[in-house]
């Protein structure tokens, strides 16, 4: 899919207009901003309800959230693409699942009371518990360098089976259940996470994480061109700082 | 009136007076709190001294505005009004703005959605506004599903209370149909004619609130405002009891007629863009509901001068400034429009702030349209608030350079090295607002 001899990435976001519940088309902007500024042409592919995508040609998938209620007409529609999903995350295609779309990612999970089955593409599942686990949110992860800074307002606990890494520690906040001190999911090319605030535009190390994966499948190559993150950074930080000082009070 | 009552009014006088008199400090919420801590049906009590009852004003934008011209408007009919006119919407602020005075004729009371549910059961208000619902604060107030699902339960609890709801927006109609079930009775404003303008953004209610269908558009005013239609069932924008039409909406303001019982009232404001004319729609809806005639109505509006932060014009050393409250994206995006219609260069100052009132997460900005701006010729654009650094890294995705000023300060003075004829627009959500306004009422002259 080369266009002139440019390289490209092919982007399937699914679902925007169902789960976009927490600023996640921003997400979706500085991912194809930072493969635009290195000269990486993005295919953004919007996969709406009615559609019965091939993931074949598609090189980064990106699954965020929304209120149950639509959680649930999204999850009825992806069963149908499981065996296309499951095959592409085997195949180390890179996946980035936020909040409702992390919990998409399990064996199942509760809304209300009632238990839906997920996608099975990573074992881990989910469950209730109370409280909602509302607050500022920060995570040590192995995937990028600085710390990733977020928010986080989930119902679900989201347990990892044994053989699935965290994607990292909780610094500050709740995290996958509120006591095991991790929070999210890394398996394969897989990133599943409950933080938000959108994820990617104060941590620009998550997404050139995927970035590189994408293009290390894609090309073969994972280095990465660096971007200047002065801004980004410095917003990271400036959260980092307020937090760790104890200065932003929670609920 | 209860002994019981009667403590907790005096009490509640008694914290007015010495925050008010004494400390000469804001005054909005803790008289309430004090006297519903002595007497939990408070609410209810002091509503047995309106003389014709009261109207509440719901929505997620543009309540307080909306609810002091119509307090104002029926003020101007000799009646006596009791109003939480600072804004202070939920139940203690709604004590507090009913403890004055032993008899009047109207409480009109503007409330918190979700506060909607420890309000109704005891003011029993004859006319509930419901002028829209957007996502906001999410973090507080859950999602929309649920505020809805508050409002229905809060209207359910006072049966005769009318629900007067915003027919173009599916979100509302959403309301009205739980509430129609519960035995509500429904009336109904919008816009009934085409305005086209651009389409923005809608970021939620593309979907039935009856049967999940993707809703269709005849047309839209903004956000999730139009005439809308469910392809599958019979959920649609219905017949509008209070309809505006030949509308005009310009950067001096608004102006349109209200079709209402084959009566037409001319209605003219010089403020605000296409969601004025729904504001200004509803409280002409509730206070001619309430007895108020057109001309006395616009007799308001005419006077009406909030200074309350909301577009409020200011000059300072020989520069406009206009201050507005944008606390999210559908408010944003309204700011966004009626700056741009503005074409001369100029200075914009966003200030976030992540107080709880505020809501703690500011993932909402993503969701608004900053790429909007990146045309604009000589524009300066600079970022404050506790979140100056989250609003300078959506600028520079939507492909704008922004410098940071924590304080409205420091956005003045770097506004002082450009032309005096560019001017400055500071946008703030709602913690960030007050003291931007103090300051700008310190160093500038008030200029409305």
């Amino acid at each position: 899919m080369t266009r002139h001899g440019k390289r490209s990435l092919r982007i399937a976001h699914l679902y925007p207009e169902l789960l976009n519940l927490y600023g996640d088309s921003g997400n979706i902007l500085v991912l194809r901003k930072r493969l635009e500024w290195r000269g990486i042409i993005p295919e953004v592919v919007e996969v709406h309800v009615d559609d019965r995508p091939s993931f074949a040609d598609v090189d980064l998938v990106f699954i965020g959230g929304g209120s149950d209620r639509e959680q649930k007409i999204v999850c009825d529609k992806l069963l149908a693409e499981r065996a296309e999903l499951k095959a592409f995350v085997e195949d180390g295609g890179a996946l980035a699942a936020v909040c409702g779309g992390y919990q998409l990612l399990g064996e199942s999970y509760l809304m209300g009371d009632e238990k839906v089955p997920g996608l099975s593409l990573v074992d881990l599942y989910t469950d209730r518990g109370d409280p909602r686990l509302i607050s500022n949110i920060v995570v040590e992860s192995r995937i990028c360098e600085q710390p990733i800074v977020g928010y986080e307002n989930h119902g679900g606990r989201t347990h990892l089976g044994p053989d699935v890494e965290p994607l990292g520690k909780v610094v500050y906040g709740h995290g996958n259940d509120g006591v095991s001190g991790f929070e999210g999911c890394l398996y394969h090319n897989v990133v599943g996470t409950y933080v938000h605030g959108p994820l990617f535009p104060k941590n620009p190390g998550v997404v050139d994480y995927l970035i590189a994966r994408a293009m290390e499948r894609k090309y073969g190559i994972d280095e990465l061109e660096p971007l200047d993150d002065a801004v980004e950074l410095s917003a990271n930080k400036a959260m980092y700082d307020r937090l760790m000082a104890g200065e932003v009070e929670e609920q | 009136m209860s002994l019981s009552t009667a403590i907790a009014v005096g009490a509640g006088r008694l914290t007015h007076w010495g925050l008010h008199g004494v400390l000469r400090r804001n005054a909005s919420q803790l008289p309430g709190r004090v006297a519903l801590a002595l007497d939990r049906n408070l609410i209810a009590d002091l509503s047995h001294k309106l003389g014709r009852g009261a109207i509440v004003v719901c929505g997620t934008n543009g309540k307080t505005t909306t609810n002091n011209v119509l307090a104002a408007a029926i003020e101007s009919c000799h009646q006596r009004v009791l109003c939480n006119r600072a804004g202070a919407n939920m139940a203690a602020g709604v004590a507090s703005a009913l403890l004055p005075g032993s008899s009047a004729d109207w409480a009109v009371i503007e409330a918190d959605e979700l506060s909607t549910v420890h309000i109704l059961p005891g003011l029993r208000p004859r006319y509930m506004v419901l002028l829209n619902l957007f996502r906001d604060q999410l973090d507080r107030a859950g999602e929309i599903d649920h505020v809805q699902d508050t409002i229905a339960a809060a209207l359910a609890s006072s049966p005769n209370t009318v629900l007067v709801a915003n027919g173009d927006d599916p979100l509302c109609m959403g309301v009205a149909l739980r509430a129609r079930k519960s035995g509500t009775r429904v009336l109904t404003f919008g816009i009934g004619e085409d305005l086209d303008l651009p389409a923005d953004r809608v970021p939620e209610a593309r979907f039935c609130q009856a049967c999940g269908a993707e809703l269709e558009y005849e047309y839209r005013a903004y956000a999730q405002m139009g005439k809308f239609s469910c392809p599958k069932c019979d959920f649609c924008r219905p017949q509008l009891d209070f309809c505006a039409t030949g509308v005009r909406v310009t950067r001096e303001g608004v102006e349109f007629d209200v079709v209402h019982d084959g009566k037409r009232s001319h209605i003219s404001a010089g403020f605000g863009g296409v969601y004025m004319v729904y504001n200004l729609l509803a409280a002409f809806a509730a206070a001619s509901l309430a007895g108020v005639g057109a001309g006395s109505f616009q007799g308001a509006i005419d006077d009406y001068n909030p200074r309350n932060g909301r577009l409020q014009h200011f000059v300072v050393d020989g520069r406009e400034v206009i201050l507005n409250l944008a606390k999210n994206p559908t408010g944003f995006n309204q700011n966004l429009s009626l700056l741009l219609a503005d074409e001369r260069p100029k200075a914009l100052y966003f200030a976030i702030n992540d107080n709880f009132n505020d809501g703690k997460d500011i993932s909402w900005i993503w969701d608004v349209d900053f790429e909007r701006l990146a045309g604009q010729a000589e524009l300066t654009a600079i970022c404050g608030g506790t979140r100056a650094g989250d609003v300078q890294v959506r600028m520079k995705y939507a492909g704008i350079e922004a410098d940071i000023a924590p304080l409205v300060e420091g956005a003045l003075a770097q506004a002082a090295s450009l032309p005096k004829d560019r001017p400055l627009y500071v946008l703030t959500n709602y913690s960030a607002l007050w003291p931007a306004k103090a300051t700008l009422e310190r160093v500038g002259v008030s200029n409305d």
